[in-house]
């Protein structure tokens, strides 16, 4: 998983994309409206129709609302998405001299704890050499 | 068909490794450590590397690291990386900047709200401009440079919080290392303790078997404390 600035950055990123894709919905789905009596919706031929790609495709009222509603949703999960991405971004309240005094600290722990390891490794082989010295001089039954 | 130029040894698909790796031989390095010891030791530089020595014989030469670059451009993979690439302000790349820049030392709660406030701007801008685009769809251009310039103040914010993150990333990463490090050490001293209990179980059945006066008493007795030793061990084992 990418880290928190690079996941929150994605975040907004597919936001943009989705602005792109809500208004491009809206574009191609809409119904038709006339505004007078004397306007008339233009009927394509069909073979002209079939030509190109039909710049609008009106889709039922109720599939069209369904659509807008689930693009509406969408876009408000991402925004919480990105809020709560936001609050979880990495040491918020560690300022620069604090990072910088906890890597020191933590610098000085580890060199004491492989000094330790490193002792513990001397002490474990000492006392496998006395453990392997007793098993030599046992007999096997 | 022979080739009168030798190939590019850097442009060959398995590069041979530098000529210089033929002067690193143990008397060298003996050499050079040698010399090392004899320089003074206050003079240390600060990222913790040996002093440099100046006039070493030039079958050393290669035992010094070169002094690290400290300007200038890089090629990886083809393309050319500066050394130093500062993340440009939003002034350089003449975007309108739309927060007070937060005073960087101090805590971040700052930037997070400043975030949120982008997030929720961006929200509200693009339900203006589907208002806009519903009633004027001439006029979209406005809203949509508003869109762009809080897009672009966001992720800059975003990239001048990168340094901070990879320091804490950092810190989680030592963290880690020295949980490591500390089982580790636990888990050696376990097993040591194991074995001593182990060694120790064996000298007792020993001891037990010299105060019975079992020994030299015939074979019989021996293998039955060779038997004891090995139930002791298998017990402690399994």
């Amino acid at each position: 998983m990418a880290d928190k600035l690079t996941q929150l950055q994605d975040a907004v990123d597919q936001l943009a994309n989705q602005f792109v894709a809500s208004l491009y919905y809206v574009h191609k789905h809409h119904d038709l409206k006339t505004l007078g009596a004397s306007d008339k919706i233009r009927e394509e031929k069909k073979d002209e129709a079939a030509q190109r790609e039909p710049d609008i495709e009106p889709v039922s009222a109720d599939e069209f609302k369904a659509g807008q509603k689930e693009l509406a949703q969408d876009l408000i999960m991402k925004e919480q998405q990105i809020e709560l991405l936001i609050s979880v971004l990495p040491g918020l309240d560690n300022s620069e001299t604090d990072q910088e005094r906890m890597i020191r600290q933590l610098e000085d722990e580890l060199k004491v704890a492989e000094e330790k390891r490193r002792e513990a490794v001397k002490g474990k082989e000492e006392v496998l050499a006395r453990l392997e010295g007793v098993i030599r001089s046992v007999k096997r039954p | 068909m022979d080739d009168p130029q030798p190939p590019n040894p850097l442009a060959a698909a398995f590069p041979a490794p530098p000529p210089f790796w033929q002067s690193f031989t143990p008397e060298n390095i003996e050499r050079i450590s040698k010399l090392r010891a004899s320089q003074n030791p206050s003079r240390k530089e600060e990222n913790g590397l040996p002093p440099r020595i100046l006039d070493l014989p030039p079958e050393l030469r290669f035992l010094q690291p070169p002094e690290p670059p400290v300007e200038g451009v890089y090629r990886c993979f083809g393309d050319v990386f500066n050394l130093k690439d500062p993340l440009p302000t939003l002034q350089e790349m003449s975007i309108q900047q739309l927060y007070t820049p937060p005073p960087s030392p101090s805590s971040h709660l700052d930037r997070a709200l400043i975030l949120k406030r982008l997030a929720k701007s961006l929200l509200l801008n693009f339900l203006e401009l589907t208002g806009i685009m519903a009633t004027n769809p001439e006029q979209y251009e406005e809203k949509v440079q508003d869109l762009r310039t809080l897009f672009i103040n966001f992720h800059h914010l975003l990239n001048e919080y990168r340094p901070h993150q990879a320091r804490e990333s950092l810190i989680l990463m030592m963290q880690d290392q020295l949980e490591k490090s500390r089982r580790e050490t636990e888990g050696i001293r376990e097993v040591k303790e194991r074995v001593e209990g182990v060694i120790e179980g064996l000298g007792r059945v020993k001891l037990a078997e010299f105060g019975n006066g079992k020994l030299g008493k015939g074979k019989v007795e021996i293998v039955e404390e060779g038997k004891d030793v090995w139930e002791t061990l298998e017990k402690e084992f399994s």
